[in-house]
């Protein structure tokens, strides 16, 4: 008997905690555009990318993300000649921490915060593959079941020893809930 | 919301903390250098530079880092009756050097070989002069770049005999710096 009392307690608990809090996981696909931030010699380029978010604990979501942008030449007119660099082929991956939830239903607003290791190439650079720091405020709009529109903004930021190559990144993707 | 109490002071140090990661940029410096004419390896003519001349450059030199990017550019031609290969090399200081042996000897090479067609010209862009920059001479100009700006340049080719000019000659070097 007594048992058995404990085996619907906990299975009440257990219910309790996982309406409080439900785990869940999905997995979206994004895209958007990528504009370079005080840097001369590259311009703006699509960004694409995928994420798992992942809804733990209560209030924070953890988001794996991978990243991929192809920067557009950069462009300076000098004593009336143009000159043209290439751009940088920008990948990475890492995770952000957001604040609420990317998944579910409604209407969403949560700012984010993340660390991952990117990496820019082009010819004539040595490759820079470093720590990158990503902030950004996402909106998540949830318009029927499982599957939520995300928008995104961010400031994503390349730390290349006592400086940076930042990027804003606005986006637009699908998240589908598993 | 009670968790931005905490959030907002983090992200504030991770931002702050590694010095100016946050507030800079890469900034492009051009230098524009004057025509130089080439006659022979013990014929040379340096062309002295002055970065402190370089408004850009006097305005970020204190919070200059790194050198994230730079190219010779101008148009290379090659008067004379057999193929070159053109390379520039530097002294850390203002000098007044004729030969090649001496340029060689106490200088860094700091960018090529451009190969130049004898009576051909080339116009080096910007993607292929900067494949073209040494390890050694990028450390050397950084070094310069911090200290007082000034170096010297000198443009020759392999081989005793060779005619070659250069026109429209520029240095332009995209900085990391602190804004």
């Amino acid at each position: 008997m007594r048992r058995a009392v404990l085996a619907v307690m906990a299975l009440a608990l257990t219910a309790g905690i996982a309406q409080a809090a439900p785990i869940g996981i999905g997995v979206g696909a994004y895209g958007g555009v990528s504009f370079p931030i005080l840097q001369d010699d590259v311009s703006q380029g699509p960004v694409y990318g995928l994420r798992v978010p992942l809804k733990v604990i209560p209030m924070i979501t953890v988001e794996p993300y991978y990243l991929t942008s192809h920067l557009g030449h950069g462009e300076q007119t000098i004593g009336g000649v143009k000159y043209t660099r290439d751009g940088f082929d920008h990948t990475g991956y890492g995770v952000n921490a957001l604040l609420g939830t990317a998944l579910g239903l409604g209407f969403g607003l949560h700012p984010y915060a993340g660390i991952g290791s990117h990496k820019l190439v082009r010819d004539g650079t040595p490759e820079i593959k470093e720590t990158a720091y990503n902030f950004g405020l996402g909106m998540g709009i949830n318009a029927m079941p499982k599957i939520s529109l995300q928008l995104r903004g961010e400031l994503n930021m390349v730390v290349t020893g006592d400086t940076s190559r930042k990027f804003a990144n606005a986006t637009v993707g699908l998240t589908y809930s598993l | 919301m009670k968790n931005l109490r905490w959030i907002l002071p983090c992200l504030a140090l991770v931002l702050l903390a590694p010095g100016c990661i946050l507030t800079s940029g890469q900034i492009l410096i051009n230098f524009d250098l004057p025509d130089v004419s080439a006659t022979s390896s013990t014929g040379l003519i340096g062309d002295q530079v002055d970065l402190s001349t370089n408004a850009d450059y006097k305005k970020h030199k204190d919070k200059l880092k790194d050198i994230a990017d730079f190219a010779v550019l101008g148009t290379f031609h090659n008067t004379g009756v057999t193929d070159i290969n053109v390379e520039v090399w530097m002294t850390r200081d203002l000098t007044v050097l004729t030969t090649a042996a001496t340029v060689q000897s106490s200088g860094i090479k700091l960018w090529g070989p451009l190969h130049v067609p004898a009576g051909g010209s080339v116009a080096i862009d910007w993607d292929g002069s900067a494949k073209l920059f040494t390890a050694a001479g990028k450390t050397a100009l950084l070094e310069e770049a911090k200290g007082d700006g000034g170096f010297t340049l000198y443009a020759l080719s392999s081989g005793t005999t060779y005619q070659f000019n250069v026109q429209d000659g520029l240095l332009a070097l995209v900085i990391d710096a602190g804004i």
